[in-house]
C-alpha cells in the first residue's frame, strides 16, 4: 500500500530531519514506550517527541549484562542495552529522556540512566498501580512538573492555545487508528497485523502531522483494498510489550494460518481508544485520559479492568482464540497468565495459548509448535 | 505427660509450663504442618547444626518464631480475623489492626514459614513445590516468599486470610499474588499503593507529594480493614503499637553497640533472626522476640567482656546485605569462610538505629508512616538502599561487602550492579556481587556459593595480612 510505502520513506530519513531540526535549535525529547508521556506536552513547546521502541534483538542483552542482572524484562534490558551501547541512535539523539515510571522494570532502566548516564538529561515522574483520586492526582501532579521541566529546557511556555493545538493533533491521530481497528472487526477485514503494527510503530517515531497524513491515506486506500485472503481463525494478541523487530510470534501465528484481528499491548501499541478533551483544564484532561481512561497494564492492582476488556474485544472482535505473549520475568504478565484462562473460558468459550520470549533465536523452534498445535486446535 | 515435641520445644527455649499450656494449640498446629513424631530428630539435629543453642537468648528466638506459627496455623480455630501482609512491608498498617482489635491476627506467613518449617524443621520444600504448582512455577524467578506463601495455603497449613495487605509501594510480584490469592480464595486485597519514582541523585530529599499519596494509600487501607474485617480502628492505635514494638528496636540499637566489638561476638544467623521477626510479626512474636532479645543482650555483653565470638580477633568484617530466612547454612558459610559479619544491611539501617528524622509535619496515621519510610530509605529507591550501605561500612569498620541481590525479587535485584561500583567508588573497599535467594536454597546453596565466598574471604585476609605487615 502506497500509504505504508509513504511511511517507510520518512522513517528512513526520520533521523537525518530530526538531527537537522536539533540543528535549528529544536529539542527532542525521548521517552520509552509504555504510553503514559502525553507527546502533547513536548508537541505544544515545538519539541519532538521520539519514543524508543525497538527490541528483539538479543544481542543488545549482552551490552545491558554489564548494568543490570538478567532476571528483568528483556525489552527493559534492551532499552538499557541501547542506551548505554549507542547502538539506537534514536537514543543519542535525545536531549531529555523522560521517564514514567510504572514498575520495577522500568525503574531499573531509570536507575541506569541517572547513575551510569548522568551526562544525559533526564526527567522522571511516577505512574500509581491503583486508580483512584489520589492515584489521579499524583500522576497529574507529576505531568504538571514534566510540563515545567519542559518549558525550562525548551524556552517555550507551553500556552493553553498551544496545547489545545497539540491535543487536537493526538487526538485526530487516535481517533484514525481507532477507525482502522474497528473495521478489524469484519468477517473478512483488509487490514493486517502487520501493517496494523507498522503504522503504530512508526506513529512512535514519524512527524506527527506526516503521520495523520499517511494515516487518513492508508483509510482511503483501504476503501478500494480487498479483504485478506486468509480465512484462518481470528486470534487476539495479548501481552505486555510488543516491540518494534519483535515480530517472531506475529509471524509464527500467521504462517501457522491464523489471522491477529487485534493486538492488545501495554508498551510498543499506542493507546488510541480515548481521546483528550480538548476544552476546560487541559492538564486534568490529559491526565484522565491517559492514566484514568486507558485500559490499565497488567502491572495494575488488581488487574480486572484489563481482563474486563480483554474479554469484551474478544467477544466484539470474534476471537476465536488468544494468545498471551509475556515476556520472561514480567511477573505481573506471569502471575494473570495462571488464573486468566478460566475466566475467559467460562464468559467467552476461548482457549489461550500462553508464550513466552527472552528475544532468543533458540526459542523459534518450540514456538512453533506450540503454536501450530493452538490453531490447529482450534481449526477442529 | 510428656508428648513427642517437648524435647524439641524446650531447646527452642519454651519453658515447661508453656508447653503444658500451649499442647492443645501445638498438637492441633502440628498436625496440619504434617509435623510427626518422625521429624523430631531430623529438627533436633537441624536446630543444633544451625543455631547457637548454647545461648538462651537464640533458643528463645527460634521459640519466638514458633509461637507466631503456632498463632498463625490455629488463628482461625481460635475466631480470630486473619491478615497477611507482604514481605518485606511497610509495617504500621499492620501494627495499627494489631492494636486495635485482639480477635485480629496481622502476620506475614510466608517469613513464618520460613524461619519454622526451614530454620527448625527443614521441610520447607514440599511447600515451596505447592506454590510451584497453584500459579507461580519455577524458572520464571518469581518470588521464593510467595511461593511459600501460595504453597501453605493451598496445602491447608496457613488459613486462607480474611483480607490482604498488598504491598503495591515496592514490590510488582507482591500484589500481582494478591490477585492470585483474590483469584484463587475470594480474598479481598487492600492494596497499599505508592511509586518508587525517585530520580538518582534525589535521596535523602523527597517530594511531599510521595508522602501524601502512600499515606492517603495508608489511610485507605485502613478504613478498608476496618469494613471487611468489622472492628474500628482506635485513636490511639499508632502510639500504642509504637509503645509495643519501641523495646524491640531499643534493643536492635544495643545489639548494634555489641556487633562493634572484636570478635563479633555472636552469629549473623542470630541477628537475622531477630529482623525477620521485627518485620514479619505484629503481634506476639514482637512480645516473645523483646523477651529473647533481653535474655540474649546480657549473653553478647558476657562474651564480649570475656573476647568470645564467632569469628578470630581481627577476621575481616563484612557486611552480609542480609541473612537466609530459611536455611540458616547459606549465612553460616560466610562466618566458616573466617570473616566476621557484624550486621545485615536491615542493621545498618534505620531500623537498627541509624538516625533518621521525617521531614513533615503530618497528622494521619498514613502520612506519618509514609514519611518515615522516605526517610527510612528502603521504600524511597534503590540509591538510598546502597547510601546506607554505604554508611554501614562507617559504623562497623568494614573491611568489605558480600553485596547481595536476589535474583527473583525485581525490586532487590534493581542493585544488583549499581551497588558495586558505588560502594567500591565511595568507600574503597571491595565488594563481592553475589546472585543468592534469600528464601529458598535449592538452586543456591551454601555449597553452590562457597567458592566465591571463601576466594572473597581469602582475598580480604591477604589483603589485611599486608596492611599490617
Amino acid at each position: 500500500m502506497k500509504a505504508l510505502e509513504k511511511l517507510d520513506e520518512h522513517l528512513t530519513t526520520r533521523l537525518d530531519e530530526v538531527n537537522k531540526e536539533k540543528e535549528q535549535g529544536r529539542k527532542v525529547i525521548g521517552y520509552p514506550a509504555g504510553g503514559y508521556f502525553p507527546e502533547e506536552l513536548a508537541l505544544a513547546c515545538d519539541a519532538i517527541p521520539l519514543s524508543f521502541i525497538q527490541a528483539g534483538n538479543n544481542d543488545v542483552l549482552k551490552d545491558a549484562g554489564a548494568y543490570i542482572c538478567r532476571f528483568f524484562d528483556p525489552f527493559w534490558r534492551s532499552q538499557i542495552g541501547y542506551l548505554t551501547s549507542g547502538k539506537d541512535p534514536f537514543y543519542t539523539s535525545a536531549d531529555l529522556i523522560v521517564v514514567p515510571i510504572t514498575d520495577n522494570h522500568i525503574r531499573v532502566f531509570s536507575n541506569t540512566l541517572g547513575y551510569y548516564t548522568p551526562e544525559k538529561a533526564s526527567f522522571v515522574f511516577g505512574v500509581p498501580h491503583v486508580k483512584d483520586e489520589y492515584a489521579l492526582d499524583y500522576y497529574l501532579q507529576g505531568i504538571k512538573r514534566l510540563k515545567t521541566k519542559l518549558e525550562e529546557f525548551t524556552g517555550v511556555e507551553i500556552t493553553d492555545s498551544r496545547l489545545e493545538h497539540a491535543i487536537e493533533l493526538c487526538n485526530r491521530e487516535r481517533e484514525l487508528f481507532r477507525e482502522i481497528s474497528l473495521l478489524r472487526k469484519a468477517d473478512h477485514p483488509a487490514v493486517a497485523s502487520k501493517d496494523f503494527v507498522a503504522l503504530n510503530h512508526g506513529s512512535f517515531l514519524a512527524d506527527k502531522e506526516v503521520m495523520i497524513e499517511i494515516l487518513e491515506s492508508f483509510l482511503k486506500e483501504l476503501e478500494d483494498t480487498a479483504p485478506l485472503p486468509k480465512d484462518g481463525p481470528r486470534i487476539l494478541l495479548t501481552g505486555s510489550t510488543l516491540a518494534q523487530g519483535d515480530s517472531k510470534v506475529m509471524d509464527l501465528i500467521e504462517e501457522s494460518g491464523g489471522v491477529i484481528i487485534m493486538e492488545e499491548f501495554a508498551e510498543g501499541i499506542r493507546p488510541y481508544w480515548n481521546e483528550v478533551k480538548p476544552q476546560g483544564d487541559l492538564m486534568t484532561n490529559l491526565a484522565e485520559t491517559y492514566f484514568m481512561d486507558r485500559v490499565c497494564p497488567g502491572w495494575f492492582r488488581p488487574g480486572t479492568e484489563r481482563l474486563d476488556f480483554l474479554i469484551r474485544l474478544a467477544k466484539d472482535y470474534r476471537a476465536a482464540g488468544l494468545v498471551w505473549y509475556q515476556l520472561l520475568y514480567r511477573e505481573s504478565y506471569k502471575v494473570e497468565s495462571y488464573f486468566f484462562p478460566a475466566r475467559l473460558k467460562k464468559e467467552t468459550g476461548l482457549p489461550m495459548l500462553t508464550l513466552e520470549s527472552e528475544y532468543d533465536a533458540m526459542e523459534t523452534g518450540p514456538l512453533t509448535t506450540r503454536i501450530e498445535t493452538f490453531i490447529e486446535t482450534i481449526r477442529r | 505427660m510428656a508428648a513427642y515435641y517437648d524435647e524439641l520445644l524446650r531447646l527452642c527455649g519454651f519453658e515447661q509450663e508453656e508447653i503444658d499450656e500451649e499442647r492443645p494449640r501445638v498438637e492441633k498446629a502440628f498436625e496440619r504442618l504434617g509435623i510427626g513424631p518422625e521429624d523430631m530428630d531430623t529438627a533436633d539435629h537441624w536446630v543444633r547444626q544451625n543455631h547457637d543453642v548454647t545461648l538462651r537468648g537464640v533458643r528463645k528466638l527460634l521459640g519466638a518464631w514458633l509461637k507466631e506459627l503456632i498463632d498463625v496455623v490455629v488463628a482461625k480455630d481460635e475466631g480470630k480475623k486473619v491478615v497477611y501482609f507482604g514481605f518485606p512491608a511497610i509495617l504500621g498498617p499492620g501494627l495499627i489492626l494489631s492494636a486495635s482489635s485482639q480477635e485480629v491476627m496481622v502476620t506475614a506467613p510466608d517469613m513464618v514459614l520460613d524461619h519454622t518449617m526451614g530454620q527448625i524443621f527443614n521441610k520447607l520444600i514440599p511447600i515451596l513445590e505447592a506454590g510451584e504448582f497453584h500459579g507461580l512455577p519455577p524458572g520464571h524467578a518469581l518470588c521464593s516468599l510467595w511461593q511459600a506463601k501460595i504453597g501453605g495455603i493451598a496445602l491447608g497449613m496457613i488459613p486462607v486470610p480474611d483480607l490482604a495487605l498488598a504491598s503495591s509501594y515496592y514490590c510488582d510480584m507482591g500484589s500481582k499474588a494478591d490477585d492470585l490469592v483474590a483469584a484463587l480464595y475470594g480474598v479481598p486485597v487492600a492494596y497499599i499503593d505508592g511509586v518508587m519514582d525517585s530520580p538518582w541523585g534525589e535521596f535523602p530529599e523527597y517530594l511531599p507529594e510521595r508522602v501524601h499519596y502512600l499515606g492517603a494509600q495508608i489511610n485507605q487501607a485502613l478504613k478498608k480493614a476496618e469494613e471487611v474485617l468489622g472492628i474500628e480502628i482506635v485513636p490511639d492505635a499508632w502510639e500504642r503499637s509504637q509503645k509495643e514494638s519501641r523495646p524491640f528496636r531499643e534493643n536492635l540499637v544495643r545489639l548494634v553497640e555489641f556487633m562493634k566489638a572484636d570478635p563479633v561476638p555472636i552469629s549473623i544467623t542470630v541477628i537475622q533472626l531477630m529482623e525477620g521477626l521485627a518485620s514479619s510479626s505484629t503481634g506476639r512474636g514482637i512480645r516473645e522476640g523483646i523477651k529473647a532479645m533481653e535474655i540474649l543482650i546480657p549473653e553478647m555483653e558476657e562474651r564480649v567482656r570475656a573476647g568470645i565470638g564467632v569469628s578470630e580477633k581481627g577476621a575481616p568484617r563484612v557486611m552480609l546485605r542480609a541473612g537466609h530466612a530459611s536455611d540458616p547454612r547459606v549465612t553460616r558459610l560466610v562466618e566458616e569462610a573466617g570473616l566476621a559479619v557484624p550486621l545485615t544491611f536491615i542493621l545498618g539501617s534505620s531500623a537498627g538505629g541509624v538516625k533518621v528524622t521525617p521531614a513533615g509535619n503530618y497528622n494521619t496515621p498514613g502520612e506519618i508512616i509514609a514519611d518515615y519510610e522516605m526517610t527510612g530509605g528502603y521504600y524511597h529507591g534503590t540509591e538510598a538502599q546502597i547510601k546506607f550501605y554505604e554508611k554501614a561500612a562507617k559504623l562497623m569498620k568494614l573491611d568489605g561487602f558480600i553485596a547481595t541481590y536476589i535474583y527473583n525479587c525485581r525490586p532487590v535485584a534493581t542493585v544488583s550492579h549499581p551497588q558495586k561500583k558505588y560502594l567500591e567508588e565511595k568507600t574503597g573497599l571491595p565488594v563481592l556481587s553475589l546472585e543468592i535467594d534469600n528464601f529458598d536454597s535449592r538452586a543456591y546453596s551454601a555449597d553452590s556459593l562457597r567458592t566465591k565466598v571463601e576466594t572473597f574471604a581469602e582475598m580480604l585476609k591477604e589483603k589485611k595480612r599486608a596492611a599490617k605487615a
